[in-house]
């Protein structure tokens, strides 16, 4: 920079920096659109995102053919008023040849009196008509040609009525009493207009001519402009479509493949797992007979001679072997529960809960229960497994209002989500903490004593399983000493 | 109770034996148990070879067949059982630890005549044990001897 500027520099910085900072505001403001519509973008799932492509190359052909479609119009159009922008031309110099053949040829007949002279006058009258109205054919659309027309007209006619006065004049009065018009012609100033106006109307479409041509060339320009450009762009848009498509093509195979390798390790899981609990189901129980059938067999033998603390113990080791039996058996069910084939049949709630309540009679024995059952809705599922749920969930309402004088057990359901059927079961019984909630569904997870409610604590988890499997989900709302109540989802669409 | 033919009992493990026959003994039962450690002691015995080739003619009342047996095992045997038109009358119960689904599927393919699975616990075991040897002992009728001849 020149030194003598030195001094407006720090004047000048300010508003440098304003125009910069300004400048680089208004470039945040577009990155961060950007970055949103590109964040928006990735939100999109690939089916609309192909759509969008789609709909993108279909508006732009349509775009394009819009445009081209107009430029080619015009283009059309233009050619067609140069053609008749040069017969109007044409057709003017021939009109204008005319006139001064017709006004050459009466001043020769005004002299020499020779009629052969007057023959291009009589073309000219006679064809005159014709030429007006095709002239006015081809200046139809141009107002400010039509009045010239209109001119035209009038000093032809003008010219054409002089040159028959004259002419008329000639025959009757001879060469003498022309002879003051004969040499200058009597239309000399209306060819001269018409000659004058013959040449505007020339300028005037010679300069349309050359507007049109100039509006033609650009829209030539635009049009091939255009179809590259858009050209350009379609294909982009259908390369990204192409390779989203692709792409997408390539991760579902990756998926697939991946899946397939995960059920393959899954099904051989699966195949370790059955033999695993094969094994637990032959051999772990055997000792547990021999356990409990030989403490037997001992206080059979020493009925007599053993104390009443000694049999005691028998007793005890007795039912671990059995609680232990008991606990194999529990879990093996679980693990066939998730392992077991599933059948998926319409299950009607109400008469399952009425065969469940009629095989729960033993537990309902000497019992006072209110029940409220309201009616259930038909679902889909494996009847087996739902009746185990409710097999579970009722049992477990039933034992835990063993506490209660007036025990009350309402079964119901919930609709109201239309994506999914909830059942509940209500007790009065004696609920639990609500910060153990999240255990309740564990496998052998307990929230009250043995000896306060039996049980292994495998029911709920068995709940939730196959819950878990049809789909479902499982809860439990409650609070202790005031009842609980175990809901159940199934979805209905599956 | 008369019981004139002998009740077979397959069982490798000889606690389990010795349950079995304790509860056996509460119906006077046991003294007609055989017991075979494997199966192969099984098919020795049924057709009269090896340990059991000087002992009396005559198919058991019933076969009693763990599954889980060294040498040849319980389905094993059961196959060889029914797929033997001499050895095919004589009722088989399958008396195992298992209750997978394949094996009672397959005992009962195969032409099982009944499937018991052991309680663990000492007073089931011995009733269901006192059961069925009452039942396939004493109660029920056995194929008569010229069964598997006649079908021959």
């Amino acid at each position: 920079m020149d030194s003598s500027h030195g001094q407006d520099l720090p004047a000048q910085e300010p508003t440098g920096q304003v125009q910069r900072a300004s400048l680089n505001t208004a470039g945040t403001t577009i990155r961060s659109i950007w970055n949103r519509i590109l964040r928006e973008f990735q939100a999109w799932s690939i089916e609309r995102r192909i759509l969008v492509g789609f709909c993108l190359v279909f508006a732009g052909i349509l775009v394009i053919s819009a445009v081209s479609y107009r430029n080619m119009t015009v283009l059309l159009r233009n050619s067609h008023q140069d053609t008749r922008s040069h017969e109007l031309i044409q057709l003017l110099i021939g009109m204008g040849i005319r006139l001064d053949e017709a006004e050459d040829g009466h001043r020769r007949y005004l002299v020499t009196g020779d009629e052969s002279y007057l023959k291009p006058h009589e073309i000219l009258k006679e064809r005159v008509p014709e030429y007006l109205r095709y002239v006015r054919e081809l200046t139809h659309e141009d107002p400010a040609q039509s009045e010239r027309v209109e001119l035209l007209d009038d000093l032809v006619q003008r010219q054409l009525d002089a040159e028959r006065d004259a002419v008329a004049l000639r025959r009757k009065t001879g060469f003498e009493g022309v002879r003051g018009i004969a040499l200058a012609g009597v239309a000399k100033s209306e060819l001269d207009a018409f000659h004058r106006i013959q040449t505007q109307m020339e300028q005037d479409e010679n300069r349309s001519i050359h507007r049109r041509v100039i509006e033609s060339a650009a829209m030539t320009r635009n049009t091939i402009v255009l179809l590259g450009t858009g050209g350009l762009l379609l294909f982009v848009l259908l390369a990204s479509v192409y390779y989203l498509i692709r792409h997408d093509i390539t991760e579902r195979r990756r998926v697939a493949a991946e899946l397939e390798r995960r059920g393959e390790l899954l099904g051989a899981a699966n195949k370790e797992l059955e033999a695993f609990s094969y094994s637990v189901s032959h051999d772990l129980r055997a000792p547990l007979r021999h356990i409990d059938g030989y403490a037997s067999l001992l206080e059979k033998s020493t009925v007599h001679t053993l104390d009443d603390k000694a049999k005691r113990y028998l007793q005890t080791i007795s039912e671990s072997a059995k609680r232990m039996g008991q606990l194999i058996d529990d879990l093996l069910v679980f693990s066939r529960m998730g392992r077991q084939e599933m059948l998926h049949t319409h299950v009607d709630l109400d008469q399952l809960i009425k065969s469940v309540l009629h095989d729960l009679r033993p537990d309902l024995q000497q019992r006072d229960i209110a029940w409220a059952i309201s009616a259930l809705p038909e679902v889909k599922g494996d009847p087996a497994m739902l009746r185990q749920v409710f097999s579970n969930l009722i049992s477990n309402a039933i034992k835990f209002t063993a506490t209660r004088l007036a025990a009350a057990i309402e079964i119901g359901s919930d609709q109201r989500n239309p994506d999914e059927i909830v059942i509940f079961v209500r007790d009065n019984g004696v609920g639990f903490d609500m910060q153990y909630a999240g255990k309740l569904f564990g496998v052998f997870q307990r929230l009250h004593r043995a000896d306060e409610f039996e049980g292994t604590g495998i029911g709920l988890a068995n709940v939730r399983r196959i819950i878990h499997r049809h789909g479902g989900r499982t809860w439990a709302e409650g609070a202790l000493g005031q009842g609980a109540t175990f809901s159940v989802s199934l979805p209905t669409k599956r | 109770m008369t019981v004139t033919k002998p009740i077979l009992l397959a069982e490798d493990n000889p606690r389990d034996a010795e349950l079995a026959l304790a509860a056996m003994e509460e119906y006077h039962l046991a003294d007609k148990v055989i017991l075979c450690h494997d199966g192969a002691e099984v098919l020795d015995y049924l057709y009269c070879r090896g340990q059991f080739k000087t002992r009396l003619q005559g198919n058991p009342a019933v076969v009693f067949l763990d599954l889980k047996m060294p040498k040849i095992d319980g389905l094993e045997v059961l196959r060889t059982i029914k797929g033997d038109t001499t050895l095919k009358p004589i009722p088989v119960v399958m008396l195992t630890s298992s209750r997978e689904e394949r094996d009672l599927v397959e005992s009962y393919a195969l032409g099982a005549n009944a499937y018991v699975v052991k309680p663990v616990e000492f007073h089931q075991f011995l009733k269901a044990v006192k059961e069925l040897g009452v039942f396939w002992g004493v109660i029920n009728e056995p194929p008569p001897e010229s069964a598997g001849k006649s079908a021959s």
